[in-house]
């Protein structure tokens, strides 16, 4: 079965077409995504939901260039991704996309403002503009005073937000968020979501992977997926 | 970037101290080795201190004879005739010195008997060798041609013998033989100057050494120059091809080669006494294959414990590559790391080669050793450092940054 097209405006950020992918384990195939077509577009806030297991994280990492389709296609603000070679894939994520991820994914080796240059350093930036950027990054979200600690030393909201300034720091296209606030309480939660509004409304392309049938309907557009499959 | 691997190598090292630990020990110990078996070798080989101009001098060691049916041969060091006769007028030489090789003597001084190794050398060893004279002077043409039994002693020899007193001009019996100290030299390990005391080599007791072709004689050859070393070698094996031997029906065809130090170490340890190659190029190939043997090792075992730390890291390879790092960049990044570990592990192995070559200075496991780091032994040394890093740190930097990036996000690696 083929799922229709959710969206179908011209200014498309993220196109998928007829998207599989199937994961071969040592004795049994699964189909994690079955042939998915969706259209996500430029300044919208859509939101993924669905069951435990269902896919939803998988089809955020393809839509990422995280993970490799099976099958189907991908266009990226335009441009057909045609080649998975680590040299090309790296240099999209770098200038597409920004992570953030429920376990925030922090190095705790590094001081918080170096965790945010992170993007940048695979750049041609420099290191003073590089600190410009991340320290203008952590004060939009509230910690420019915690620029020189551990992330271990940062309550979970906190790291989060460090995550934010990391995935935003290189000002890209698409934010893409795996269950960002399902380590955190509701407080922190909300002050998490209400950062990927404002990063939103000011013209971020945000695609959200939730449990939280709330936090969904904050964005623009929700999307299910059950068992491999967008459904309506 | 550079400064944020710095950063992250430094608390990666730091937080894993047994780790770092046992990489440190293992680094600096193989280097150690390294460093001190390449000092030992340059010490030996390249010209400095006593034979500093070993560059510019061959040394004609062995007379080989063959006879006529192939089964007869003997073998020995050379004769002062031969040198006489055959060497002392080869044109390409600048000047040719005979010394005999060190023999024991036994020296009797109050009440007490030591044993000491003695050369006889002529007036033109101490003009090709530059010793460091500490007190008097070395024997000159006029002792050599009067057979003046004077004697150099080197420093430890003089202090040993006369405790506390000033050793020139004292007499002493050697071997039965009465000599009156003129000199007090610096001791020396090397090759043609290893030796306690030196008398002219007109002192012998015999004048029979004077028409011997077989001996305990080798030469020293000095050229004008480097470059006419190899005329020299040409011009022996003219010399050797007419050498008559007192016993003709015996001894019908010679070999003597004017070897190098390494072809002489590399003739002596192969045993190539009949051909022209002296087996330097093997030897040099031994050593450059046990050296590499004996940084494989230890680098396999860092491979492993490399792969190991940086399997640890695999959430940390799924966020940079995420955020667009690319395999190279990581293999660079983790590469980095490694080289950097190993260079804090060369400086330690550096400062403990130091310390080993002290102590065997000090120790007189081996006499009159004067060995140090110098520049080229410590360019050699950050050179093997930095193959051990690449070594130790490429390919479980290559296998790890394969990770995908999915994968290693959820540190499974």
């Amino acid at each position: 079965m083929c799922s229709e097209p959710i969206h179908n405006e011209t200014a498309t950020m993220i196109k998928l077409e007829n998207v599989s992918k199937t994961y071969q384990t040592d004795k049994v195939e699964t189909l994690a995504l079955k042939h998915i077509n969706l259209h996500v577009k430029k300044g919208e806030f859509l939101s993924i939901m669905g069951p435990s297991g269902c896919g939803k994280s998988t089809l955020l990492n393809v839509i990422g260039l995280l993970d490799q389709p099976g099958s189907g296609s991908i266009t990226v603000d335009g441009a057909p991704v045609t080649s998975y070679r680590d040299k090309d894939v790296a240099k999209l994520r770098n200038q597409t996309f920004g992570f953030i991820f429920q376990s925030f994914h922090l190095i705790n080796d590094l001081h918080v403002v170096d965790n945010v240059e992170l993007p940048l350093l695979y750049r041609k930036v420099s290191a003073a503009e590089r600190r410009r950027r991340a320290r203008e990054a952590l004060e939009k979200v509230g910690l420019g005073a915690r620029m020189d600690h551990y992330p271990n030393q940062l309550s979970g909201g906190q790291q989060q937000r460090v995550a934010i300034a990391r995935a935003m720091v290189g000002q890209p296209q698409v934010l893409l968020a795996d269950e960002p606030t399902g380590n955190l309480d509701s407080q922190m939660g909300a002050e998490v979501m209400d950062l990927l509004l404002r990063l939103n409304q000011e013209g971020t392309t945000v695609v959200m992977v939730t449990h939280d049938e709330r936090e969904a309907k904050r964005g623009s557009h929700i999307v299910r997926v059950f068992d491999g499959q967008l459904v309506a | 970037m550079f400064k944020n691997y710095l950063i992250t190598a430094y608390k990666v090292y730091t937080r894993r101290k047994l780790f770092t630990a046992i990489n440190l020990t293992c680094i600096t110990l193989t280097l150690m080795v390294l460093l001190v078996v390449t000092a030992l070798l340059q010490n030996a080989f390249y010209p400095t201190g006593v034979e500093g101009r070993s560059d510019r001098f061959l040394q004609v060691h062995t007379l080989s004879a063959v006879g006529d049916n192939g089964n007869s041969s003997r073998s020995s060091p050379l004769g002062y005739k031969t040198i006489e006769q055959y060497l002392k007028p080869m044109k390409s030489v600048q000047m040719v010195a005979a010394v005999t090789g060190p023999r024991t003597v036994s020296v009797y001084q109050d009440n007490r008997v030591n044993e000491l190794m003695l050369r006889r050398a002529e007036a033109e060893y101490w003009k090709i060798l530059d010793f460091k004279v500490l007190e008097g002077r070395v024997p000159d043409d006029e002792d050599v041609a009067q057979g003046r039994f004077v004697a150099v002693l080197n420093a430890s020899t003089a202090a040993k013998l006369f405790p506390g007193e000033r050793a020139l001009g004292q007499r002493l019996n050697a071997g039965g033989q009465t000599f009156e100290i003129i000199g007090v030299v610096e001791d020396t390990l090397q090759l043609n100057a290893y030796a306690d005391m030196w008398v002219p080599v007109s002192t012998d007791p015999s004048t029979d050494y004077r028409s011997q072709l077989f001996g305990d004689f080798f030469a020293l050859l000095l050229a004008k120059s480097p470059a006419d070393l190899p005329k020299i070698q040409a011009e022996l094996a003219e010399v050797t091809a007419r050498m008559r031997f007192d016993d003709p029906k015996k001894w019908n065809q010679g070999f003597m080669w004017a070897d190098g130090k390494l072809d002489f170490f590399a003739r002596g340890l192969f045993g190539n006494e009949r051909v022209p190659d002296s087996g330097a190029g093997t030897l040099l190939l031994v050593i450059a294959v046990l050296m590499i043997l004996f940084m494989t090792l230890p680098a396999l075992n860092l491979v492993n414990l490399n792969t190991g730390r940086i399997l640890e890291r695999s959430a940390e390879i799924g966020v940079r590559k995420a955020f667009g790092a690319s395999s190279r960049t990581l293999v660079v990044q983790f590469v980095i790391e490694n080289v950097l570990l190993c260079l804090f592990g060369g400086l330690l192995g550096l400062i403990a080669a130091k310390g080993v070559l002290v102590w065997l200075e000090h120790s007189g496991l081996i006499p009159y050793l004067k060995v140090d780091i110098n520049f080229a032994v410590f360019a050699c040394g950050l050179l093997i450092t930095v193959v051990f890093g690449l070594l130790s740190g490429v390919i479980p930097a290559w296998k790890m940054s394969r990770l995908h990036p999915v994968q290693a996000l959820k540190g499974a690696a």
